[in-house]
Parts: structure tokens; sequence; C-alpha cells
């Protein structure tokens, strides 16, 4: 199903920690074949604690950290354990809803990405940090468990998902067409394969 | 209601179709039943089309269907440069153009690395302020018209003319100004501006005050709007309903507060918000909002320095190296946020939008079942639903 | 129509006025005036001044104006005159189309911009006959599951009612279309009618949004018919009688809204409510139910509901003046004769002719003139509350005809009684004048 972000640390695009045992305050520092990715400066404390937090409840094997920088957080989570970690973010760390869900196509990794931002209204430490939860699942048999038990304002951005991208969520009432029109027999028009006509 | 049930879908979980083929949906027939259609052909629904089901007049389903403004918008950002992307991207929301294009500046100089001079900051804020003033007051007449006001239409549609001609004089155009810019502003104020939006400004202060007492001390008004669609405040959390309407549920949350961007941690200001979270505060806030907009505005004139530079130095094609960004920026219906992943070339590689019309969108079947037909306008406009920016 | 039409040439343009000129003339001698002489060859004509009115006796006139005063007179108390012209039918629509453009005007001032502008060289005032022939020139398009025989008499079922509401009020003493003994009950009889044509309409329209706004209409109109005859039932108890002329002249010296003003207060808002007009326009909610009953009217028809509803604005304004604001009462303002010295019968004839002696009657017009200036101060008073309130719920409107106004006219009324028992008003009382 879904490959582990961890075995293709040079090919995928964004910065990924190499090594097995991520602490969140290891900068990255693997040359990318692209032009050169700078260097992440050190995470700052208020964040490491909340991803230590999560870390000590999960492990280091279930949850990659991407990066950490002030008021931004991101995780990567396999899709069998989002539902877990969501809850936990939601009931202990006071994320209370979920700001955007966006899909990104990966065609190099064979993979999509779909990352559910999350932010928090009722507590006020956290109320400018924006945590990004990803989670990554086949380009061919795109796979998800939903959300909106968790996180009910991801709702209509699932179903936006699945029509832009084709990924399918499992436990959505409504898998269907949302923006696009009703007679819509194309592909998906976020995956990269699709192509602005004249362009 | 047992009656919404017979027309919700069937879900089959063993054979999860994944074709985006014509979902054929099953109604039950039932006499008490209208289904209506507030569709894009309506008066009172602008470019976006919900059906109800209503029994008698009290509305027992409600169904958004948005699209009919579906421009693909994220999806031509990644064939353009990052400064080729302004023009489309401002046209979701034409004349709150400039804080749409604001959040996507703010991430793509996190991006590429660049620093923003100083006065070109405060000119960015006072942009940001004026087409604040811009939205709402046109916002706030088609409320008007919804509930059958022409009066409530007219007067913030003419004193919309003072921002309007203050925008055109900053930066040539009445909409669509196109004047924020990753790195700053793309030109100077003009000669005289500062002495003319004090003037505007003053002469809209007076103008709030009457608009307090002629359109939201009506009786009429407030019957029709009072204790209308109440959204509590877990309920908007839990929604995550963002802008003013979260602000009129309880919830005092401004990104210019909570995530203070550019110059706005230097500014004095309160977040204004209510408790009620009925349709009536939902109008009410966007007044408080306005008011607390002049006031930033008065400072930002007042602070901004008297020469420098408007904007930073840039390629014509600007790129950075790979990375990805999420910032987001206080707009006239809430959180704009925008989600920059970048491959290191000088086209965006992913641009995603989180606007807060669709944000939004999810409280409209919420409030909507179980309410009155003749409470739909005052509902659903409410809500600051901007249907083009919704649909991308 | 900026531009000329190409290959204009002005003798092209003078020789088909004469032609057109001449098939008049034509049709005017071969057809028309045989047809008249036929058709007064079997109709008895009435006898004017000791001569019988024949045709050639009419077109007399022009060359003797010694003539001309009396026929004048006879046809200005003919009936038809008074239904077709005035106070009927002719007088009702130039007041509706007054109305109209004021409410344009009125409205723009207040809503802080100009109004029409352009059509007719002062401040717009053509715009009305430019609407009027669009409306005409409009294709009339019919849903195809209407029904047709009430789609097209449902309209002019409706402009007729109007008419004859307006049939029945006095203008001025001794002119209505139709002096009924039971004139004020013939006035609610025929209003009750307009629910019956609003639901009639809506469902011949055959379309959701239409059924919704003609029950809609059905409900308000109805609620509001028996707050609208209780308030007017206090006036029927002090002035003694049904018949309109005889409340309008019973109001000396006082006028019935000093004793009365709960009950012009309710009447005034049940006429808002049953003239559809803004607070109470729920039937033609355009926000949300795209145009209420009037959805599928298109054209003509559309023209022909909004004459009604302004001839009806026209006849419940003037109600409520006859009712409460004492009709035509007022100072005389215009002298009895236009000129004393041409009464004498030694007067040249021109002089008797010019000041309209027989016909001119200073005390009708002054009557008049109060009449009309009344009516148009009530008129006002409605655009106005138009300009500054949203549109009421469907919930409340209904609460407030049932309950609140209900219960307000039998406070009225109760001053009513109290003050006829007490001997003040009413017949044979302290402050009536006969």
């Amino acid at each position: 199903m879904t490959s582990d972000p961890k075995d293709n640390p040079t090919n995928s695009i964004t910065q990924q920690p190499s090594s097995s045992s991520s602490s969140s305050s290891q900068p990255p520092a693997k040359p990318a074949a692209q032009p050169p990715a700078k260097p992440e400066p050190e995470a700052p404390p208020f964040e490491r604690g909340l991803v230590s937090q999560i870390i000590s409840q999960f492990g280091n094997d279930k949850i990659k950290v991407p990066y950490i920088r002030p008021l931004r957080i991101k995780i990567s989570v396999n899709p069998e354990d989002i539902v877990e970690v969501a809850t936990f973010i939601r009931d202990n760390l006071g994320f209370d809803h979920a700001e955007a869900v966006s899909g990104t196509d990966y065609p190099k990794d064979d993979q999509i990405e779909v990352i559910y931002q999350l932010g928090s209204y009722s507590r006020d430490d956290i109320a400018g940090h924006v945590f990004s939860l990803a989670t990554r699942t086949n380009r061919d048999d795109a796979l998800l468990p939903t959300l909106i038990n968790v996180y009910k304002s991801a709702e209509y951005h699932e179903r936006e998902t699945y029509e832009m991208l084709g990924v399918y969520f499992e436990g959505h009432p409504r898998n269907e067409r949302f923006l696009l029109p009703e007679d819509w027999a194309d592909l998906p028009p976020l995956r990269k394969e699709f192509k602005i006509r004249g362009r | 209601m047992d009656v919404a049930k017979n027309l919700e879908h069937e879900i089959d979980d063993n054979d999860p179709t994944k074709k985006l083929a014509l979902q054929i949906v099953k109604e039950s027939e039932d006499d008490r039943l209208m289904r209506l259609s507030v569709g894009p052909q309506h008066p009172g629904s602008g470019h976006f089309r919900f059906t109800v089901t209503v029994d008698g007049d009290y509305i027992v389903h409600c169904d958004p269907d948005p699209g009919y403004v579906h421009r693909g918008e994220e999806k031509m950002c990644e064939y353009r440069t990052f400064i080729q992307n302004i023009p489309h991207l401002e046209r979701p929301v034409i004349h709150d153009s400039s804080n749409i294009i604001y959040s996507y500046s703010l991430a793509v100089e996190q991006l590429v690395g660049i620093e923003v001079p100083r006065r070109g900051q405060f000119l960015r804020a006072l942009a940001s302020e004026l087409d604040r003033q811009i939205y709402t007051l046109y916002w706030l007449g088609i409320y008007g018209i919804f509930l059958g006001h022409s009066t409530m239409f007219m007067w913030p549609v003419g004193d919309r003319e003072l921002f309007i001609d203050l925008m055109d004089a900053l930066t040539g155009a009445r909409v669509t100004h196109a004047f924020n810019i990753p790195g700053g502003v793309r030109n100077d104020m003009p000669y005289g501006f500062k002495d003319k939006c004090l003037r505007n400004i003053a002469y809209f202060e007076k103008r709030l005050k009457e608009y307090e007492d002629i359109f939201y001390n009506n009786p009429l008004f407030r019957q029709r709007t009072e204790g209308v669609g109440i959204l509590t405040k877990e309920d908007a959390i839990k929604l995550g309903v963002t802008g003013s309407v979260l602000r009129a549920s309880g919830v005092p949350y401004d990104i210019r507060k909570a995530e203070p961007y550019d110059v706005y941690n230097e500014m004095d200001f309160k977040v204004q918000y209510m408790k009620s979270g009925d349709s009536f505060a939902r109008s009410y806030v966007p007044l408080l909002d306005m008011k607390e907009s002049c006031h930033i505005m008065r400072q930002l004139l007042d602070k901004m320095p008297e020469s420098g530079e408007v904007r930073a130095k840039l390629q014509p094609t600007p790129k950075g190296p790979p990375g990805e960004a999420y910032r987001r920026v206080e707009s006239g219906r809430g959180a704009l946020g925008y989600y920059i992943v970048s491959d290191g070339s000088p086209k965006a590689y992913r641009v995603k939008m989180s606007v807060g019309s669709f944000r939004n969108m999810i409280a409209l079947p919420h409030l909507l079942v179980g309410s009155k037909l003749a409470d739909m306008p005052s509902v659903y406009w409410s809500l600051n639903y901007w249907p083009v920016e919704a649909d991308r | 129509m900026a531009t000329a039409p190409q290959g204009f040439r002005f003798g092209n343009f003078v020789g088909s006025l004469i032609w057109l000129i001449l098939w008049i003339i034509i049709i005017a001698s071969l057809i028309a005036l045989p047809l008249i002489f036929v058709i007064l060859f079997y109709v008895p004509l009435p006898p004017v001044n000791g001569e019988v009115l024949t045709p050639y006796l009419f077109l007399s006139m022009v060359v003797d104006p010694t003539r001309t005063l009396p026929i004048v007179h006879f046809i200005i108390h003919t009936d038809l005159f008074r239904i077709a012209v005035f106070p009927g039918f002719t007088f009702a629509a130039l007041m509706a189309a007054v109305t109209i453009f004021v409410e344009r005007k009125f409205l723009a001032k207040m809503q802080l911009r100009i109004g029409p502008l352009y059509c007719g060289k002062v401040e717009g005032v053509l715009q009305l006959l430019a609407d009027g022939l669009k409306l005409v020139s409009k294709e009339i398009i019919i849903p195809s599951g209407a029904d047709k025989p009430i789609f097209w008499a449902a309209p002019i079922a409706y402009v007729a009612t109007a008419a004859a509401v307006v049939a029945l009020i006095p203008a001025a003493p001794g002119w209505v279309g139709a002096n009924v003994n039971v004139g004020l009950i013939a006035v609610f009889a025929i209003l009750g009618f307009f629910p019956l044509i609003a639901l009639l309409f809506s469902w011949a329209s055959n379309s959701k949004y239409p059924f919704i706004g003609g029950l809609r209409a059905l409900h308000q109109m109805i609620a509001f018919e028996i707050p609208f005859f209780l308030s007017a039932l206090s006036v029927v108890l002090l002035a003694g009688s049904l018949n309109l002329t005889d409340i309008a002249n019973a109001q000396h010296p006082y006028w019935f809204i000093f004793f009365l003003p709960i009950s012009a207060f309710v009447f005034f808002i049940s006429s808002l409510a049953e003239l559809e007009r803004i607070p109470f326009d729920l039937p033609e909610a355009e926000s949300e139910i795209v145009a209420g009953w009037l959805t599928e009217t298109s054209g003509m028809i559309y023209g022909l509901i909004q004459l009604g509803s302004y001839i009806k604005v026209y006849a419940l304004s003037a109600l409520f003046v006859v009712l409460f604001l004492g009709g035509w009462a007022g100072p005389q303002i215009f002298p009895k004769e236009l000129m004393p010295a041409a009464n004498a019968t030694t007067a040249p004839p021109l002089l008797q002719l010019l000041t309209l002696q027989g016909v001119f009657n200073g005390g009708t017009a002054s009557a008049i003139f109060w009449f009309t200036l009344k009516t148009f101060g009530i008129i006002l008073l409605m655009l106005f509350i138009r300009g500054i309130n949203p549109r009421i719920r469907i919930d409340i409107l209904l609460h407030t005809g049932w309950y609140k106004l209900i219960v307000l006219t039998f406070i009225n009324m109760f001053i009513a009684l109290a003050l006829i028992y007490s001997g003040i008003l009413g017949p044979g009382g302290v402050l009536t004048v006969h």
C-alpha cells in the first residue's frame, strides 16, 4: 500500500530526515540533486515540546518529523495510524479544528501526500500555530481513512481532495464530485498527468 | 429529522467506487416535502447553488452545490511563475484582491527568502485595510438586499466609493488592484494621498454611526436577525468556521492578533467579537470590524516611515530552494491561507488556497436544517460566503 | 435610437406623413363617420338646454361659444365621465403614474442617488412613458404547463377589481362613480376578491416559487382584512352611515383621526399589507422566492399588474382620507366664480366662455384640491415607510395581523362607543354640525 516516506530520501522534493531515529532538534543536512536546500535553523523549544509529546505517545517509528519551525510543525504518519494520532492531537495538544486538507501529487515517488492543516481556537498559547499532519498513499490505489469523525471541519475539504486528486476517503459519506461540473469525465485535475490544454 | 434520512446516500463499504462518475441520488417520494433549488438563477444566491427540501415552511435538508465559478486557480498556478500568478489569483475576490495576494506574497517571500522594506510593509497593510472596508461594505449592501431593504444596499455601496477612489489613486485600478507582489508593493503612494485618506476615513466614521441608527436599530431588522441561526461556540470551533462568523459566536480569534504579520504587532487594536452567535451578531461584527479598521488605518498612516523603498529588488522570475510554506492573512471573510510547495524551479509545484468562504460553507446545512424558509437569506448571507472565492 | 436610420430623406418622410393623413381621411369619412351616424340613428340622444344633442350640435360648438359650455357641463355630469375620467379610471391611473414616478425620485433622494434622469429634459419625467412603451413591446412568455385562460384573465381581473374600488370613492361632494348607500361594505367586499386573484394566478403559473408566493399572499391578505374593516367600523359608529359621502360630510368640524388615532394607525398598517408594499411585500420577496406569485409575468401582463397595484395604492389612500382625514374638507381657496362680472347675461360670450360660467364651481374645485393633496400626503407616507424598512417575516406578519392589530381596533371601538354614549359625537351629539 503506502511506502514509507523515509525509504526515498533523495528523490522526494520536500526535506525529510534521513536516518531512522529522527529527533526533532536535528537539522537535516542531506544534499539533494536539485538546487541546494536551505539548512533548517534550530527548532524552537515550545514546538519541540509539542512534538515530543506525540513521539512519547506513539514512538519514533510511527511519527516522522519533516520540519519544526516557529509556529509551524509538520509530522508525517502512515495512513493506518492517522486517526489515532489525530485524536491524540485534538484531545491532548488542543488543536481543535482542521483549517485545510490539501493533496499534492508526487509522481516521482509514485505517491500522493495529503496534509491536514490543524489550528486551535480555544487555546491562547497555540493560537498562531498551524500543525500540519501529513500522510502518504499510493497513486494507483489512493485510499485513506477519513478524519471527519475527529475533525468535522474537514468534510468538504476531503470531498474536494477526492474529486481533484482521486483519493478515496474511507468512511466519508459522500465521495463525490463537488466543484467540478456534473459531466466531468476526465482525470482528476490536480494530478500531474492532467495537462491544461494549450500549455 | 427522520424524513431527512431518506435523502442520504447509500454507502456500500465493501465496494468503494473510485470513479468520478455521476452519482444517482435516490430520493423518496413524500407529498409533504418540496425540493427547491436556490440556484444560480436566483436573485438571492449569488454564483452558488444549494438545494433545500422544505416541509411547509421548515427546511429539513440542505445540500450546498458550489462549483459554478470554478476556474482551476490552483492548477493554473503550477503553470506560471510566482509573479505571473498574481493577476489570476486575485480574481476570486476582485475587490478584496490585496488580501488574497498578501497571503500569497508572504508565502512566496518565505520560500524564496525576500526581505520586505519597512515602507512597503506599511503600504501593504494599508491596502489590506482599505480592501477590507471595500469588501465588507459590499457584503453589507447585499445583506440589505437579501432582507428586502434597498436603502441598506444603496448607502454602503455609495460609501464604498470613498475607498474605491482611494485604491484607484493608490494602485491605478478600482478592483483587482494587483498592488501586492512578493517583495512589497508595486508603487509608492501618490502625493496628497495621506490627507485624502484621512478625510475619507473621518467622513466614513460618521456614516458608520448613521448605519447603526438606521439599519441595526430598526425593529424589523432585529426581528429578522435576532435569535435566527444560532451557532454556538462549541459548534463554531468544531466546524472550523473563520472570520466574522467565528467572532460572532464568542471566539475572539483574529490572525492579525494571533499570528501578527508585517507591522501588525506594532498596531494597537482590539479584536471585536460578540457572544450571541445569531444572525444579528454575524451582521454586527463586520460593522465593529470596520470601525476598528479605521482606527488601524489612522495608525498606519501615522507611523509610516517618511520615505524608503517600497519593494525589494527581485529577479523577474524569482525562485528559491525546495521547501514548503504556509502563511495566513486575515481577509474580509476570515483566515486566508496559502500552502505553497516549491521544487526549486521558478514555478510553484503546488499551491493550495484555504479560503474563508469554503470553510464557512459547512455551517450552512448545519444552520439551515430546522429553520424556516423565510430565514434562509438572513442565515445564508450572514455566513460571509463569497461564492467566487469558495470555488477558486 | 441614437443614430438616424440610413437612407433617410426628408422628402420621403414628408411623403409618408401625407400618405398617413390620406389614409386617415379615407377611413374616417368612408367608414367611421357613417358608422357613427348609423349608431346614433338608433341610440336615443339626450337633450341639452332644450335641444337634442346631435353630432351636428356637438360640432357646432366649435364655432358658437355660447353653446360650448352647456354641452361641456352636460358631459361632465354624465355617469360615463364620472366613471371613466374623474374621479374614475383616468384620474386614478394618472395618480398611479405620478405615484410611480414620485416613488422612484423620492426613494432615490433618500438613498443618496438621483433616480430617473435622462428621459425627458427635466429630471426624467418621461421615464414612466418609456417604461410603459417598453413593457408594451415585450414578448409575453407563458410557461408551457400554465393554465392559459386563468393566466390571461387574472391580470385583467386585477386591474378591473382595483378600478371597481376606485369607482366607489368620492373625490368631491357629488362626485363619485357609484353612490351606493352601503359604500364602505361594498369596498371591502371588492377588496376581498384580491386574494382569490393572487391565488388563482399563482396556481395557474404551475411553478414552485409562484406557488409559495401565492400562498403567502393569501395568508397575508386574509390576515389583514379583519383589522382593516374593524378599524373602519369605528368610523361607521361615529358617522352613523355606511355611505362614503356621508362619512366625509360627517367630519365637521373635527376630522375623525383626532378621535380615532389608533384605528387610523391600524387602518394604515392594514392597507400597507393589502397593497403588498414594503415592509409587507412577502408575496413578492425577491431574495427568497424570486418574485413570488409574479414570477411568470412578463411584458404587458406585468404592466397590468403593476398598474392595478398602484391604482390600489391610490384607492386605499383615498379611502383613508375619506374615512379619517375629512375627505375634501378644507378652506375654500378657489373663488366661487372666476370673475363675478362675467356672470351677467350682458357679458360678452367669449368672456363667459373663458371664465367657464356654469361649469366652474369654486367649492368643487377646492374640494378636489384638498382631496388630492391629502391623498398624495398619505401616499408619500407609504413611500417613506418603504425607504427605511426591510421586509418582515411571514410568521411575525401573521402574528401581528391576527393578534395585535385586532386588539388595537377593539380598544378604539370602545373609545368610539364611549364618545357616542356620552353624547359628544354621533348623530345628534354636541360636536356634530350638519
